[in-house]
């Protein structure tokens, strides 16, 4: 039987040009290649604009959406150091930003917008990359990308894989654990919180802070590998870090540590989120005696995030003066651990 | 047999040529996977030439040392079995104590410098071990094409594991002929280290350098920019036996010098030959233009230099000239050093505003050559032996090309009678005469309607901050000096500045420029650039007399001066420190009969300078440059007398 020759013919054309539109859509060119992979990664990145816009301090940074529901990644700087924290989306959608936790020891903070099924990098996909393979770095750099423009791409190999404490002395920076070092100027103003990526997409590091080597004088391209930070964004992000004074039911103990039996006296509290400095230490007083000084500033309290010197306060109210109290003090450019004894 | 119909031919070859079109697109999908591998392949192939090479490149430390920017771990590169290294001498301050080196087994090991090669910016080590290194094979010249892959390895990471930076090559011959530029990060992070090809043969050892000096650190202001060099291997290894030897590679030198301008436009024409050198033993002349050096072509000046960058001491070339339209050819074979030049002394300014045919005297200097044949003020000299001279300038050059204690003859013209006297030529004394000002040219002044006294003369495309000073009784029909000031690190006082020398600067008819640092707490010498533009930038407004152009600079100013006094000879005609050190890395570039270049240094007696200001003195009269030297007691600054006489001294640097 003749088949019937219109019906088939307006089957077959579309068909013919689906056919054509796939060819044209998987052409081979390297391009593509690293292009296909940059247009992934483009819909995770975020924007973050911030304090700063003096004496040459850059008030934008970088960060990405780790998680469906607003969290980002990015580094703690300066930038976060406000109470507006704008952040815009690839689309160009404005968002308040709020820091959920950080990590100054790993120079890291995750921050949150209020939205839902945001695309985004997991952390657990992430990939581990070997010298020489060849990487994309995303970022905002120079803050050239603003509203709904892409962020840029740059793209170079792994040039090293080292860690910031194998030359003593080199890389003044609290973090100084592995990193790998990028051949591409990537670590420019603005880049850092920016992801880098193999060539395929896949999320491998956080671009880090503008360092530069003080041996050579030369500056520094590089990335914390993500594995150094999953478990502590997991624990900022499920309320490890959060201070335990947050919450109001919270159960008090009758006789409670005070700074004053400590022996350590703060920084008028004139500010909103009056900084934790130390302003004097009692003498012959604990704090004395373990090693605290004036102008230290106080950042966790047994592992959790002091953000202000009211937060500092409640805190302390929550330990029971019999048990001990762990404390990361930031003196200058060096993190210190201080245990205080119980009494 | 089955016959189709129309339409179910048609519906056939419909159908065919879906199915065509879906086997092609399914190829195409195949290719991807294909493009994937064949972009994994190269990367493979990449990191398999990385790591074959690897295993030549070393870990260098050193220990001590002075000026340095780097007490990191360094780079370099197995050449021989036995332990011999190439790197580069920038990795080497002056004054290092010991050098350590790693060895195959991942160990360290004690290593000398054996050799430098000062042309190529390269040393060679000899590591003290038993252990035996792998050497790497060479990429012969034919075989570098420009845009194929290269990689920068370094190890300054770990004794391991090396560090690389991919790119391609840029450009061959660079930086006169002696080195492979690549779009590789170039940096202290492989500097000493080779620049690799896809089969993990070497290029080249990367090294620092500039098209605009050859001291060790020239060209480290570029690092990571795009442009970076290697110096390739088999230029090298041809040398590595008199390396290994402990002889050092030095620029072969000919001894001609050419006239001044543009070195893209100009032929190479000599306008002095200096004595006792190559060039005066093979026979070359003044007025010979050099047409090739051994098969290149030559007919601009920068051509030469092209032919002669790479050229070490000790290589024979041969040169073709063209004289008096014959051709005329050469041999030469190059020197390292050749006898310093002295600029010989006849002992006379001239007169600046004279028009007519030859030089008229301004000034006769007390003990001079001229004063013994009495020659007085007034007269004109219009010959020099046999050759006529035109103008003041003229004279200049003729002179230059004689030394001190060479005889000649002169002829004047005093009330029109020409008179003819031999005479031996003398040393330009320390002392400076003591001289009146210019008198002006007698035809009034156009009138001026260029800004004077204290003016801004910031650049538009620099961030640095420019102001100079215009006499106010500034003429366009009068030359003026130019004073460069460079001040010491801190922050301006402009109009302390124009206090200080506005009476001067008139009196004398000189402007004082001063740009400034962009930061105020240093000066950084890649800021030489942008002082030349400030210099340009008044040479095209202000009538400026390219004899006097001087810089003039305190403390890191001072040292300032020196690098603008030696980076621009064709413009700058004297250096004045005051309180300041001879950067101790600078190599002295030799006298030249027509590049002049006269020092006259301030020396602080109480400054923890004069040690280094005196010695950078002793280097430089070494040299035979003309120094003039003046004691301070205090660090006060200059008082009016020390200024009047830097002000006469400026102005007698048109001497003859």
């Amino acid at each position: 039987m003749p088949l019937s020759l219109t019906k088939h013919r307006f089957l077959l054309k579309p068909l013919f040009l689906a056919t054509l539109l796939l060819c044209g859509l998987v052409s081979p060119t390297q391009a593509d290649d690293l292009a296909l992979a940059s247009n992934t990664v483009q819909s995770k990145m975020v924007k973050i604009y911030g304090a700063g816009g003096l004496k040459g301090l850059e008030a934008y940074q970088s960060g990405f959406l780790i998680s469906g529901n607003g969290h980002i990644l990015t580094v703690w700087s300066y930038v976060l150091d406000t109470d507006y924290i704008t952040i815009v989306l690839d689309d160009g959608r404005k968002f308040e930003g709020k820091i959920v936790g950080a990590d100054p020891r790993l120079e890291m903070a995750v921050l949150k917008i209020d939205s839902q099924e945001l695309d985004h990098f997991s952390l657990s996909k992430s990939v581990t990359l070997k010298p020489g393979a060849r990487i994309l770095t995303i970022s905002n750099l120079f803050g050239v990308a603003t509203g709904d423009e892409p962020c840029s791409v740059l793209h170079g190999i792994i040039a090293a894989t080292t860690s910031l404490n194998a030359r003593r002395g080199a890389f003044k920076s609290p973090y100084q654990g592995p990193i790998y070092v990028l051949d591409a100027i990537s670590n420019n103003p603005g880049a850092a919180g920016g992801a880098l990526t193999d060539s395929q997409g896949n999320l491998a590091g956080l671009l880090g802070k503008e360092l530069r080597n003080a041996q050579n004088g030369t500056w520094l391209n590089y990335a914390l590998p993500i594995a150094q930070l999953t478990t502590a964004v997991e624990d900022i992000i499920a309320g490890r870090t959060r201070p335990r004074s947050f919450d109001e039911t919270v159960k008090r103990p009758d006789n409670p540590h005070t700074l004053k039996s400590l022996g350590i006296r703060m920084v008028p509290d004139v500010l909103a989120k009056t900084p934790p400095f130390v302003d004097s230490i009692t003498r012959k007083s604990v704090a004395e005696q373990k090693g605290f000084r004036p102008d230290d500033l106080i950042l966790y309290l047994n592992n959790r995030r002091i953000d202000s010197l009211n937060t500092l306060v409640n805190e302390i109210a929550l330990i029971d003066k019999i048990d001990e109290i762990t404390v990361i003090i930031q003196r200058d450019n060096n993190l210190i651990n201080i245990t205080l004894p119980g009494q | 047999m089955i016959t189709l119909s129309n339409q179910q031919q048609w519906l056939f070859k419909q159908l065919l040529l879906l199915v065509v079109i879906a086997t092609f697109c399914c190829t195409l999908t195949q290719r991807v996977t294909a493009q994937d591998d064949l972009l994994a392949q190269e990367e493979r192939a990449l990191q398999q030439a990385v790591n074959q090479a690897a295993k030549s490149v070393v870990q260098i430390e050193v220990l001590g040392g002075l000026e340095t920017d780097n007490d990191g771990p360094v780079s370099g590169l197995a050449v021989s079995d036995d332990g011999f290294i190439l790197s580069s001498a920038v990795n080497f301050p002056p004054s290092f104590t010991s050098i350590l080196v790693s060895t195959p087994s991942g160990k360290r090991a004690a290593a000398t410098l054996v050799a430098h090669d000062y042309n190529r910016n390269l040393v060679l080590l000899k590591v003290n071990t038993t252990e035996q290194y792998t050497t790497a094979s060479p990429v012969p010249n034919a075989e570098v094409i420009v845009g194929q892959w290269s990689i920068a390895l370094g190890k300054i990471y770990s004794r391991e594991v090396v560090n690389q930076s991919l790119g391609i090559v840029s450009a061959t011959n660079r930086i006169w002929g002696k080195a492979i530029q690549t779009d590789a990060k170039i940096s202290p992070a492989n500097y000493g280290g080779p620049l690799i090809d896809i089969q993990g043969r070497v290029y080249g050892i990367l090294t620092p350098l500039s098209p605009r000096g050859q001291s060790p650190t020239d060209g480290t202001d570029w690092y990571d920019s795009g442009i970076g060099f290697a110096v390739p291997l088999v230029d090298i290894l041809p040398h590595l036996e008199k390396l290994k030897a402990g002889k050092d590679l030095h620029s072969g030198l000919l001894g001609v010098s050419l006239k001044s301008g543009d070195i893209y436009d100009l032929p190479a024409e000599i306008v002095a030959v200096q004595p006792k050198s190559p060039a005066q033993t093979g026979g070359l002349k003044k007025g010979d233009t050099i047409i090739k050096i051994n098969d290149m072509v030559i007919s601009r000046q920068a051509q030469l230099r092209h032919a002669l960058g790479g050229q070490y001491a000790g290589n024979t070339i041969t040169i073709s000239v063209k004289r008096d339209d014959q051709i005329v050819t050469a041999k030469a074979t190059l020197v390292e050093k050749l006898e310093p030049y002295e600029h010989p002394f006849l002992g006379v300014l001239p007169d600046r505003h004279f028009t007519e045919q030859g030089a008229q005297i301004r000034h006769i200097y007390v003990d001079s050559p001229a004063q013994q044949i009495k020659l007085q003020q007034g007269d004109i000299i219009t010959h020099i032996n046999t050759e006529a001279i035109v103008d003041h300038n003229a004279l200049r050059l003729v002179v230059s090309n004689f030394e001190p204690q060479d005889q000649l003859t002169l002829t004047y013209l005093r009330n029109n009678e020409p008179t003819t006297v031999s005479l031996e030529l003398g040393r330009a004394p320390q002392q400076v005469p003591t001289i009146s000002a210019h008198a002006n040219p007698a035809k009034a002044a156009p009138a001026g309607t260029l800004a004077t006294g204290l003016i801004d003369l910031k650049l538009p495309e620099e961030k640095n901050e420019c102001v100079a000073i215009i006499p106010t009784n500034y003429r366009h029909d009068v030359p003026h000096a130019l004073i460069v000031w460079l001040q010491a690190p801190g922050d301006p006082d402009n109009e302390e500045l124009q206090t200080q020398w506005i009476a001067f600067a008139e009196q004398y008819h000189a402007i004082v420029l001063a740009p400034q640092s962009a930061d105020p707490a240093r000066w950084n010498p890649s800021e030489v650039d942008f002082i030349r533009k400030t210099i340009d930038n008044v040479l095209s407004t202000y009538s400026v007399d390219r004899n006097r152009i001087v810089v003039h600079g305190q403390q890191a100013g001072g040292s300032m001066s020196y690098l603008v006094g030696f980076a621009h000879r064709d413009l700058i005609r004297g250096v004045a420190p005051l309180d300041a050190a001879l950067p101790a890395r600078m190599a002295i570039k030799a006298n030249d009969p027509g590049e002049r270049l006269a020092f006259y240094a301030f020396i602080v007696k109480e400054s923890k300078l004069a040690k280094a200001s005196a010695a950078g003195v002793k280097r430089l009269t070494m040299a035979k440059y003309p120094v003039t030297t003046v004691q301070l007691n205090d660090k006060a600054g200059l008082s009016d007398n020390n200024r009047l006489q830097f002000l006469q001294w400026v102005d007698s640097l048109d001497r003859i």
